[in-house]
């Protein structure tokens, strides 16, 4: 027992540093970073743009093609657009 | 609509949980993130311990994105406040092991300096060569027991609230704090300290 209450003792004064605070602005950044992120009416403008184009360009590039070599290809891109699509999205959140 | 987040303090855990589950209702969690954000950091300060330190608001900061992210997974078969608390006290250790192969950031020698006034520079320097065989003592008990001796000695926290974070009945806490003293005194006597 005796000894129990000396080691209290060395602890306490061991461990008499001020305990760390958490910053006050702890809770901004947590929802900052919770919060979904928008694009802009620019962003979703420029992104349509890009896809109608991009659609335009491979139906003019595969005119020439048979049907199964251009369903392939969609099937085949579309896939990694969808992949890419949401690993862009887990970097934007930080996951 | 996005209420205040005071609206909610009256509120129970499971309500807000549940109002994050099916509105994703941002309130909801900002008061969720209220309530847990000090007992979160605490116990990560406590597992991090005084060197690493430091790291602990970016475990809590980290606990909380986690929580937001599995909130749709969360069943409710164990407490909010326990599942949340286990997911802080895993983070903090695997920011400790990887904390481990760098240099600390504060000394303990700093962290702990409180110089006695009264007394002698070789009682002085004695004193000082105790507490930091003390505080390597501490860190070399097992992760529950350092977590505990910090949470009591150095944050302030009583039995009953390290019971709350470590998850474990309160007799249960207070034979850790027993058993980690008797180890830290047998540790001390074999470094030549002894426990006065």
């Amino acid at each position: 027992m005796h000894d129990d209450d000396g080691m209290d003792r060395l602890l306490r004064d061991a461990m008499a540093a001020g305990a760390p605070r958490l910053s006050p602005a702890f809770d901004a950044r947590v929802m900052r970073r919770v919060r979904p992120r928008r694009l802009t009416p620019a962003g979703r403008a420029t992104i349509a743009v890009y896809a109608v184009a991009a659609a335009a360009a491979a139906v003019w590039l595969m005119r020439g093609l048979p049907l199964e070599s251009i369903v392939a290809a969609a099937a085949i891109g579309g896939l990694a657009a969808a992949g890419a699509s949401a690993y862009v999205r887990r970097l934007a959140v930080g996951r | 609509m996005i209420a205040e987040p005071s609206l909610y303090t009256d509120r129970a855990d499971e309500w807000l949980v549940e109002r994050c589950r099916e509105s994703a209702d941002e309130a909801a969690f900002a008061e969720l993130v209220r309530r847990y954000r000090g007992p979160v950091f605490r116990l990560a300060v406590s597992v991090l311990g005084q060197e690493f330190a430091p790291e602990a608001e970016d475990v809590a900061q980290d606990v909380m994105l986690r929580v937001h992210h599995a909130l749709r997974s969360f069943r409710g078969e164990a407490r909010f406040a326990s599942w949340i608390y286990r997911i802080a006290f895993n983070q903090a250790l695997n920011v400790k092991a990887r904390a481990r192969y760098r240099a600390p950031h504060v000394s303990d020698q700093a962290l702990a300096a409180t110089p006695s006034q009264d007394r002698g520079p070789h009682d002085r320097l004695q004193d000082e060569q105790r507490k930091q065989a003390v505080l390597a003592c501490v860190g070399e008990l097992p992760e529950v027991y350092q977590s505990a001796l910090r949470l009591h000695y150095w944050l302030g926290a009583g039995v009953s609230e390290i019971a709350v974070l470590l998850d474990a009945p309160e007799n249960t806490v207070k034979s850790y704090l027993h058993r980690a003293r008797r180890l830290l005194s047998a540790q001390l006597a074999e470094r030549g300290f002894d426990a006065r």
